[in-house]
């Protein structure tokens, strides 16, 4: 393999790429779900956390919160309805203000304090309702931490909400379209067009032409799958974990997609390979969006190997050392997936192509 | 000088090469001198093109040798591709990709940092739509930009597949000259043509296959020397006023004293010489046509 042919084929597919509509496909689609998504679920055009309350002796609390704008505030009349319309998740919160609740801050005692916080809300909202209210109880008292808030979930802690669960499904299609398909789909172009044979027989062997569409795959498949994430505020909150694992899981997907290229020797093969094993491939994120299904039967499935590690940082705040053996499984498969790469470029480049 | 400046610049041993059980070359040798036109002449499935994907590293012979500036083909391949040219029949360029793109690319990949793309396009000329994608080109200059990527590396070993196919005959006769300067400056051309006419005019040699086989190997004038017939045509007024034509074998001893006697009685109006063309040759060794 020589490095100066791949880096040349590399520059050469980076800069044709943008002017292929299956590269422009790549970067649209997982773009366009995430905006549908976000559409769906509300989250467009996110505006802060609904925070409901019930105020029985004119707070000042609820004057500091308005004044802060950083909760959108909704007053209710009764504590049982508040609790019902947090628990339903249409609200992140609820706060129970009594009568004299202002005066015994004021005076120095410690009253207690009940936060309910919907199982549906996002982490950064919990967090945003918990701090706001803690400042404005603390502007009232003049003093420094002058309550200790009881936080109350209502609903199970384990709720995620469905919005959260489709975004392995956007990145599973980031997976597929920038990781597999355009590498194949570019191989198999270059086999069609004649041009693979073109390079071949300059300096440049099939092992550069391969190499070279693996790394574009991997490439493609890191800025996408970045991207997914971010516009759906998944990082998680280890971000570096996640850039290393979709880093190292990029190779399985750019490897596979050599594959397929190399098993299909024409359009139409590579449409019907990818049809036929598009549901395979896809099927251990439906899991996700259904928790009550038994998820062991997802990880039965090769690809589970490479999505989970990205769901548990995303949505279970795991770091690197939580998902290590799910990564190394996914290396362990990219080491078959070199070895059959080698095998079937063998035979591609032993036979009339 | 070195041992491949002193080796033929192909040679080509009792080659043989299967699709499964069909038998596409059976035994061809051949050698290619430097500065050599090779004509490859044969019909569609005869093994032009076999031959050809062994002699650049497409395809392994099932049997036999092939040496490119005396490196064996398969075991030097990166050498051997550094140093040869192909202009294939399928216009395989990119066509998202203008002429300029091309013509660069395929420089990085042989290692030429300044290429000189405008001089090759100028030559081809293709300079004033240089920057123009290739997909709005139309078949003949798509040849023509093929014919430059072939030059691109300046090649030692040239091999060109129908390279003047589709062109105008203006664009066709300044390929031609290319093909001509290049083998002039030292390059081995190994041209396969349905064209004997480009054939005959530009190849040193030729050699005739069909089916896997050579049957003829030689200058296109000792091949018509061998298989084929010369002849005059004279046409005459009589003093009838009636005209005769009477056609005269040259190769023959009566032919002076037949041709005096034809030009004595009556006035003679024309004389032609007529030559077999390569295609009757090509039909005398073979026994059958190009189609």
């Amino acid at each position: 393999m020589r490095v100066r042919s791949v880096i040349c084929i590399l520059k050469k597919d980076l800069s044709v790429g943008p002017r292929s509509p299956i590269v422009l496909f790549a970067i649209v689609l997982p773009v366009m779900l995430t905006l549908i998504l976000q559409l769906v679920f509300g989250t467009l055009f996110e505006s802060p956390p609904d925070f409901g309350y019930v105020d029985r002796g004119a707070s000042d609390v609820i004057v500091e919160l308005r004044a802060s704008e950083s909760v959108q505030l909704h007053r209710f009349e009764s504590e049982d309805e508040l609790r019902d319309v947090v628990r339903s998740g249409r609200l992140d919160a609820g706060l129970i203000l009594p009568a004299d609740f202002d005066d015994e801050i004021r005076a120095g005692s410690r009253p207690p304090l009940q936060l309910y916080i919907s199982g549906e809300s996002y982490a950064v909202n919990r967090l945003i309702v918990t701090v706001s209210s803690i400042d404005a109880i603390r502007s009232i008292s003049g003093a420094e931490s002058p309550v200790s808030t009881e936080v109350i979930n209502l609903g199970s802690d384990e709720d995620i909400s469905l919005a959260t669960r489709f975004v392995p499904v956007i990145a599973m299609y980031a997976f597929l379209i920038a990781g597999m398909f355009v590498p194949a789909a570019s191989l198999v172009d270059e086999r069609e067009r004649g041009t693979l044979t073109a390079v071949t027989v300059t300096p440049a062997s099939l092992g550069d032409v391969l190499a070279a569409k693996l790394i574009f795959g991997m490439l493609l498949t890191i800025v996408m799958t970045l991207i997914t994430l971010w516009m759906n505020n998944a990082l998680g909150t280890n971000p570096t974990a996640m850039i290393l694992v979709i880093v190292l899981t990029s190779v399985f997907w750019g490897q596979l997609g050599i594959i397929v290229g190399l098993l299909a020797g024409n359009s139409q093969a590579l449409f019907a390979i990818v049809k036929a094993s598009g549901a395979l491939l896809m099927a251990p994120v439906i899991f996700y969006l259904f928790p009550d299904w038994p998820q062991w039967i997802a990880s039965l499935f090769p690809t589970y190997w490479a999505i989970d590690p990205l769901w548990q940082i995303m949505a279970n705040d795991a770091g690197f050392p939580d998902v290590i053996g799910s990564v190394a499984i996914v290396l362990g498969m990219s080491v078959i997936l070199a070895f059959s790469i080698v095998v079937l470029g063998r035979r591609l480049s032993l036979r009339h192509q | 000088m070195s041992q491949s400046q002193e080796a033929k610049a192909i040679e080509v041993s009792d080659i043989e090469y299967s699709y499964g059980s069909t038998k596409a070359v059976r035994g061809i040798s051949f050698s290619v001198d430097r500065g050599e036109i090779f004509g490859f002449l044969g019909p569609n499935g005869a093994g032009k093109s076999t031959t050809i994907k062994m002699l650049t590293g497409q395809l392994i012979p099932r049997s036999g040798r092939i040496s490119i500036l005396g490196m064996a083909v398969h075991g030097h391949s990166a050498e051997v591709h550094q140093r040869i040219g192909v202009c294939f029949e399928e216009k395989n360029l990119y066509l998202q990709m203008s002429a300029e793109e091309n013509l660069r690319f395929f420089a990085s990949l042989f290692g030429i940092r300044r290429p000189d793309v405008k001089g090759l396009l100028e030559r081809v000329n293709l300079a004033s739509r240089s920057r123009d994608r290739v997909s709005t080109y139309s078949k003949g200059m798509r040849q023509r930009l093929m014919m430059a990527r072939a030059l691109i590396n300046e090649p030692d070993v040239l091999f060109l597949d129908e390279p003047t196919d589709g062109l105008d005959p203006v664009s066709a006769r300044a390929i031609r000259t290319i093909i001509r300067e290049k083998a002039h400056e030292g390059t081995a051309v190994v041209l396969t043509t349905h064209d004997m006419y480009e054939a005959d005019e530009l190849s040193d040699r030729v050699a005739f296959i069909t089916e896997g086989r050579i049957h003829a190997i030689d200058t296109p004038e000792n091949l018509k020397l061998k298989h084929g017939s010369r002849s005059v045509t004279v046409r005459r007024r009589m003093r009838d006023s009636e005209v005769e034509e009477l056609r005269l074998e040259l190769d023959t001893d009566t032919f002076s004293r037949k041709l005096a006697e034809a030009t004595a009685s009556g006035t003679v109006m024309t004389i032609h010489s007529e030559e077999a063309t390569l295609e009757d040759i090509f039909v005398e060794v073979t026994g059958r046509g190009l189609e």
